[in-house]
């Protein structure tokens, strides 16, 4: 059964009736698990392992819907994908919906059926949730919000103080995949493309990486892209991040964009890759490791980290072997003028 | 055939250079092409690469920065310009607003847009409201703002035009008896536009080498190639290495635009003064849109340093590829892009903001003359 009503209206936010149906007919619907509860105002949650791993992202994508997903399948992929780095399987997750009075209820299920199949599609349980009607003009349409359980599965603790002088650098794949086709859906200047966003849980990756003995650290380069996952690598080692530009991944397509609209892809936002840090001796066994999966096929070993006279700073070594540093992302980076 | 880049680099290692050859850009794409992709660590020490006149935002007059931001914060009319100009600080008083985005944040109605389109759809959205265009820009933003024109535009669009031509800039510093560089790459897109032909003066009339280059490193390089081998022969030929591109006559269409809506005439550039025939202003017949016969003029020419570069600023020595960004007395201390003093740290075609942003972080000391 689904929701009689083509909009979303303030009383479904009223804590009567028509609440209650939107949370059966929608939420309930489609994230139905042994563990959800909608009657109940908390959850017991039985945990095995000895750690668990907690963190909590929110989600304001525009626009909401975009080629290769949506911000139902980015609000688990997003939050699922941290824990997944840090070394963990996720479990369960919470979740808290802001929905704009006057948002198109047919919008709302296929958001929330794509939020459920990606939870479902890597064993995790929308165990908690909360929904809220905002006043329109009050919102983006939907705003949503999850937190995460997992259970640490890695022996030793994997974290930036595990990186070593002379450590290698991977990524698992293209990358800015995402930010061009987030922007390339906005149509903001007048750019329309094919290009379709790596949004995706990265679990499969992170598994197959906790097997390889030298893995020191991992993390999802999201918004501020690789650029910025290398400066709070340099930042907390004191070590320079060496990148060597021939061997980073980025598609011809997202090249394009970038060179016509003066961005830098190594500052575009990534929702499926996974950048490592492993030990020199094990960086063959990880990059075969990352390529086995499916989204790691297109992985590469991208540059080292090392010890530099000076200040630790992301450098570049060019395609023409001419040397460049990439500094922290300041601004959103505006369109050029000729 | 055209060479990769690794050829083109080993045939340059391999000629037999003077102590020093200087070789001036005039854009900021090929300037942050170059910066990014290394090329000056990459070839030979002897080899300079200067970057000149080639942002338009650095060289937009400072009195017209000016008349934008008191039409936008003293009328009632939305003032759309291209994003970079937002940030383009004007000589007045820290207490009075400075820039588009300090009136924005004051309330006035200033929308940052990337194409002339965006500006068409936002006057056709707000008919009862004057809509006034601030377009700066070489030959290459402005050809797009005179298509718009001549396609028809609603009659509540204005246009406040700072059009400017590329190769006067290049004529006056070849004719200013200090020229400062040995060989020229000219730009791509504004040679797509206009027609490499517009180059032909540098060769002609100067001896002086020059070649049209793309935007990546092949095309670059196989200008800087070229430009050597010419200075080397003592013979130069203006050489057109963005043929993929870059057509004999330039695009027709958009040449006829310009011609049809706007007329060249004498312009100011700021922090360097009038140059003859390098700028665009409206033809009589689109008098109807034209900002500056419509609109209030809030020129004063009494103001402190008008038409100037910001005190302390070397932006006009920047800008006509006298020092280079890291020699300005101020880069990278009072002026970053977090607090741009001179609009080269603005823009992204700027030469202080692209090689900051590349890691040139503090000055140098200049060389003693």
């Amino acid at each position: 059964m689904t929701l009689q009503d083509s909009h979303i209206s303030l009383a479904h936010g009223n804590g009567g009736r028509f609440m209650r149906e939107l949370i059966d007919e929608v939420f309930a619907r489609h994230l139905a698990s042994d563990t959800l509860d909608t009657t109940a105002d908390a959850v017991r949650l039985s945990l095995p392992g000895e750690e668990i791993l907690f963190t909590t992202d929110g989600f304001t994508v525009q626009p909401l819907e975009f080629p290769g997903g949506s911000i139902g399948s980015l609000a688990v992929h997003g939050t699922t994908n941290d824990l997944a780095v840090a070394g963990a399987d996720p479990l369960y997750l919470s979740l808290n919906a802001f929905i704009e009075e006057g948002f198109d209820v047919a919008q709302l299920e296929r958001i929330v059926a794509d939020l459920g199949r990606a939870a479902s599609e890597i064993g995790v349980s929308v165990a908690a949730g909360d929904t809220k009607v905002l006043p329109r003009g009050q919102g983006g349409g939907i705003y949503l919000a999850t937190t995460g359980i997992g259970v640490l599965r890695h022996p030793t603790p994997l974290g930036m103080k595990q990186i070593r002088d002379g450590d290698a650098i991977l990524v698992s794949g293209p990358i800015g995949d995402h930010g061009i086709s987030v922007m390339l859906a906005r149509e903001q200047f007048g750019l329309r493309g094919d290009i379709i966003s790596d949004a995706a849980s990265v679990l499969d990756i992170t598994r197959a990486m906790r097997e390889v003995p030298g893995i020191r650290f991992m993390r999802d380069p999201t918004r501020g892209g690789l650029v910025s996952v290398a400066h709070e690598i340099a930042r907390a080692t004191g070590l320079t991040v060496a990148l060597d530009e021939p061997t980073i991944p980025v598609r011809p397509a997202v090249r394009t964009v970038c060179d016509m609209l003066g961005y830098d892809p190594y500052y575009l936002a990534c929702e499926g890759r996974v950048v490592a840090v492993v030990d020199p001796g094990s960086a063959q066994d990880a990059l075969s490791a990352m390529r086995r999966q499916s989204g790691g096929e297109l992985a590469e070993v991208i540059g080292c980290v090392r010890q530099q006279s000076g200040e630790a700073c992301v450098s570049l070594k060019t395609e023409v072997g001419g040397l460049r540093f990439l500094q922290e992302l300041e601004d959103d980076p505006l369109p050029r003028i000729c | 055939m055209s060479l990769g880049a690794a050829e083109l680099l080993e045939r340059i290692r391999a000629l037999d250079l003077p102590e020093k050859v200087r070789i001036m850009n005039v854009c900021g794409g090929h300037e942050r092409s170059i910066t990014q992709a290394g090329l000056r660590n990459a070839l030979p020490p002897a080899i300079e690469l200067i970057p000149g006149p080639g942002c338009p935002v650095c060289v937009c007059p400072e009195e017209d920065v000016y008349q934008a931001i008191q039409l936008a914060m003293n009328e009632d009319l939305t003032l759309a310009t291209f994003g970079d100009m937002l940030r383009v600080p004007v000589n007045v008083r820290k207490t009075e607003v400075r820039s588009l985005e300090q009136a924005k944040a004051a309330g006035a109605d200033v929308v940052p847009v990337a194409s002339p389109q965006e500006v068409v759809a936002l006057a056709r959205a707000n008919p009862d409201r004057r809509v006034v265009f601030f377009a700066a820009g070489f030959e290459t933003t402005t050809a797009p703002v005179a298509a718009m024109m001549a396609q028809g535009v609603p009659d509540n669009l204005l246009l406040l035009l700072s059009g400017r031509l590329t190769w006067p800039a290049v004529s006056m510093l070849l004719n200013s008896g200090e020229v400062g560089f040995d060989a020229l790459i000219a730009p791509g897109h504004v040679g797509t536009v206009m027609g490499p032909e517009e180059w032909e003066f540098v060769v002609e009339e100067h001896n002086v080498p020059a070649a049209i280059a793309g935007f990546d490193s092949d095309s670059l390089l196989a200008a800087i190639y070229s430009v050597l081998r010419q200075l080397q022969s003592g013979k130069p030929a203006l050489d057109n290495c963005y043929t993929r591109v870059v057509q004999p006559g330039g695009n027709p269409t958009a040449r006829r635009f310009l011609s049809q809506v706007m007329e060249v005439t004498d312009a100011t550039w700021r922090g360097i003064g009038t140059i003859p025939a390098s700028g665009f202003s409206l033809r009589d017949v689109y008098a109807a849109h034209d900002a500056r016969k419509l609109l209030p003029d809030y020129g004063d020419a009494a103001r402190r340093r008008v038409g100037e570069m910001p005190a302390g600023c070397d932006c006009a020595q920047v800008v006509l590829g006298r020092i280079y960004p890291d020699q300005c007395r101020i880069f990278g201390a009072a002026c970053t892009p977090r607090t741009p003093v001179g609009p080269c740290m603005v823009s992204d075609e700027g030469a202080c903001r692209i090689w900051w942003s590349s890691g040139k972080r503090t000055r140098v000391e200049q060389a003693a003359e």
